[in-house]
Parts: structure tokens; C-alpha cells; sequence
């Protein structure tokens, strides 16, 4: 909560700058797991958004907050599970629902041209919620992994206060708390729109 | 945008069978192999009253009693066990039970009432009761020796397995889902087998 409530007050102090060179984006984003994310959830996560926004402090840099969240689901075929003397057979279904949450800068190679890549590098938490369904029980594990994202991609204008913006990112979220033992990583590709404010 | 996205949050499960599991443990020490048949009754407690002292047993239809005692007779028949009568002195008992439990959720507006000083004149507003509920049903098979109750200091005889078969009650009464969970711990439980 501490953590959620320090992102909005960062949130209110840059939306301040806002009359400023700024622009803000919404883009669909599709999740490929990777690492003990994957090991738990195999399919690629086809639901997803990103919302961000980027204050322009020099030409070609940005700075501001990124958001997202990425759900990724599996259900599991009718399996057996053995603990000791103990089996249990039974469907699964699995969820991971994952909130990133960052500080972010951009470094734009061509601002003010048509075509106008970018890298950027973000830092935050990522709030990570899973998810064991079985018969009418669920296991719910959470962690707040520190998080780093690094990111390319690029911005392609299509009017004066809109461009089509792509890129992919690399959500590193390092192992936090006692629920889940290790890192949740995840790799995304976004696509959506850019809104200028010149 | 989140509107839209939840609109299209994953499914999960989709169908009563999708939550059917099927439990089954048993006692490591206890050595299956050194038997080779069991008795079983051919009614299927599924509750228990006591009045005045007095314990009579509830027994399912013999419309959905019969196929469920008939796959736990094929099952242990085709791991190799014979089916006796109890004045065969069995090697093992196998006693089939059946319960449901019904989980209900229940809510309610308060009742409120609006004075004033306007002639006195009050609205009742009308309570307003949401119940809903689900019931889960569990087909329970226990196994044991009867011959060890001896051995034990209470006079009863320790279950060698225990196979619980739990679902939703669909108001089908598809008794296929029942049979299908009896498979099920057979094939789990593969310490079973004779043959």
C-alpha cells in the first residue's frame, strides 16, 4: 500500500508538468513468460495493457511512469499429483495476474522525424498475484519483486499529435517475499498509440 | 480500457466436471499383497440418524447405488481381488459412503425507515435477501482388515485406503462422474493391484 501510495504521489507531481513537451501512451500488450513464470505458465498471455507517460526534459529524453498489467493463464489437463501416501487427480487452473509499475526515461534518437526509435530503461516494482484453481479451492501466492525494464522500440507519427508506438520490453521483476521462491519475468511486445503534447 | 479487458479475463473452469477431483491415500505399512479378497455391502450409506439412541442408516437409490458398487467390484476384480461374502472372512472390507454439504452465501440490505416530521409518514424500505448457494458431493470408499481390529487397543481397525471422489452436484445426478472418479483411484492407487 505504501508502495502504491508513493507511485501516486510521484503520479500527481508529474501530471503537474504537464503543460510541458509531454506525451502519454496506451498499447495493447501480448506476454511471453520467461524463467519460473514460464515453468508455471507456458502459453503466451494474448491479455494485456500499457499505459505511460513521458515528460520530454531535454530534445531526446523522457522521463515518467509506466504501467501495465499482463494476465497470463493455463488450464491444465486432467493430471495426478503425489505427495507421500497421498494422491490427488485433478484439472488445474492457473493464473498469474502481473502489475508493473515504474520509473522510466527514454532516450529518442530521432525526435521531431516521422520515424523515431527509442530506448528506454525502467525501474519499479512489479506486484505479482498467482493463482492455483482446484476444485473449489484456490492457492494464492503474491510478491512485490523489485523490477528493472529495459526496452526498445519506436514511435511512427501518423498526425501532428499521434503516433503508432512499438516496442518490447523485458519485465524483470527479482525475487520478493516468501510466497513465490523466484524471480517473475516476462518479456512483452506492445503495441498502441502515443498522443503528443507539443 | 479496463472494462474491455475485463471482458476478456481468462475463462477458468467452464464445467461441473471441471473441479471433480479424486483424493486416495493409504497406510504405507499396511501390505496389500499378502491379501486377496474383500467383502463389500451391497447398500451405500449416504446419511446417519440418531433418535433416542437409536442409529438407522440412510441408504442412495439403488438406481444410482447399483453402477457405483459395480465399479468398485470391476475395478477390484480386474486388480485381482475376490469378492466374498462376510461369512468367507474377508481379507478386507470395503465400505462405500456417500455425503453432499451445501455452502450457502447469504446477504441482505437493512431494513431502514425514514421518520421526519412530515405527518408522521415512514417508508419502509423492503429488505432485500440474496441467498445462493452450492452443494458439493464426496463418494468416500474405505478399506480395512477387519482381522487386525484385534491387534489395536481401541478394538477397531485402522483404514489400509481411503479414495474420495468430490464434485459439484450439477442437479444432472450424472452418475458417469461418480464411476469415472472410482476409476480414477483405482489407477492412482496402483499398490492395489494383485495380478
Amino acid at each position: 500500500m505504501k508502495k502504491l501510495l508513493s507511485i501516486f504521489a510521484i503520479t500527481l507531481v508529474t501530471y503537474g508538468a504537464l503543460n510541458a513537451q509531454s506525451n502519454f501512451t496506451v498499447s495493447y500488450s501480448m506476454g511471453f513468460a520467461a524463467g519460473d513464470l514460464a515453468d508455471f505458465i507456458s502459453q503466451a498471455s494474448f491479455r494485456g495493457a500499457t499505459m505511460e507517460f513521458r515528460k520530454m526534459v531535454q530534445p531526446n529524453i523522457g522521463v515518467g511512469l509506466t504501467f501495465g498489467w499482463n494476465v497470463f493463464y493455463e488450464e491444465l489437463s486432467r493430471e495426478s499429483y503425489t505427495v507421500g501416501a497421498s494422491t490427488l487427480t485433478g484439472k488445474q487452473f492457473r493464473y498469474s495476474n502481473n502489475f508493473p509499475m515504474l520509473l522510466g526515461g527514454n532516450y529518442y534518437f530521432s525526435p521531431g522525424e516521422k520515424f523515431n526509435p527509442f530506448v528506454g530503461f525502467g525501474v519499479g516494482v512489479i506486484y505479482t498475484r498467482r493463482n492455483t484453481d482446484m476444485n473449489l479451492y484456490t492457492l494464492e501466492q503474491e510478491a512485490w519483486n523489485f523490477a528493472i525494464q529495459p526496452e526498445v522500440g519506436f514511435l511512427y507519427s501518423v498526425t501532428d499529435g499521434a503516433a503508432l508506438f512499438v516496442s518490447g520490453r523485458f519485465n524483470q521483476g527479482f525475487k520478493a517475499g516468501n510466497e513465490l521462491d523466484a524471480d517473475q519475468s516476462y518479456f512483452t511486445l506492445n503495441v498502441g498509440f502515443s498522443f503528443l503534447n507539443n | 480500457m479496463p472494462v474491455v479487458l475485463l471482458s476478456c479475463y481468462p475463462a477458468g473452469p467452464e464445467y461441473v466436471e471441471d473441479v471433480d477431483v479424486t483424493y486416495t491415500t493409504y497406510d504405507q505399512k499396511f501390505d496389500f499383497q499378502s491379501r486377496g479378497t474383500y467383502a463389500m455391502p451391497d447398500k451405500i450409506v449416504v446419511d446417519v440418524e440418531i433418535e433416542d439412541g437409536d442409529t438407522t442408516y440412510i441408504y442412495m437409490k439403488d438406481v444410482f447405488a447399483t453402477p457405483i458398487l459395480a465399479a468398485i467390484d470391476d475395478n477390484m476384480k480386474a486388480n485381482g481381488w475376490a469378492k466374498v461374502g462376510l461369512a468367507g472372512t474377508p481379507d478386507v472390507v470395503v465400505t462405500p459412503a456417500g455425503i453432499s454439504s451445501t455452502t450457502y452465501f447469504y446477504s441482505y440490505w437493512y431494513d431502514w425507515w425514514y421518520g421526519g416530521w412530515y405527518g408522521g409518514w415512514g417508508w419502509y424500505y423492503p429488505p432485500y435477501y440474496t441467498v445462493s448457494s452450492y452443494t458439493t458431493g464426496s463418494m468416500i470408499i474405505t478399506m480395512a482388515d477387519p482381522n487386525v481390529g484385534t491387534d489395536n487397543p481401541i478394538n477397531q481397525s485402522q483404514t489400509a485406503w481411503i479414495a474420495v471422489g468430490n464434485g459439484l452436484f450439477s442437479g444432472a445426478y450424472d452418475i458417469s462422474r461418480v464411476t469415472k472418479a472410482i476409476d480414477e483411484a483405482f489407477d492412482q492407487s496402483p499398490y492395489l493391484k494383485l495380478n
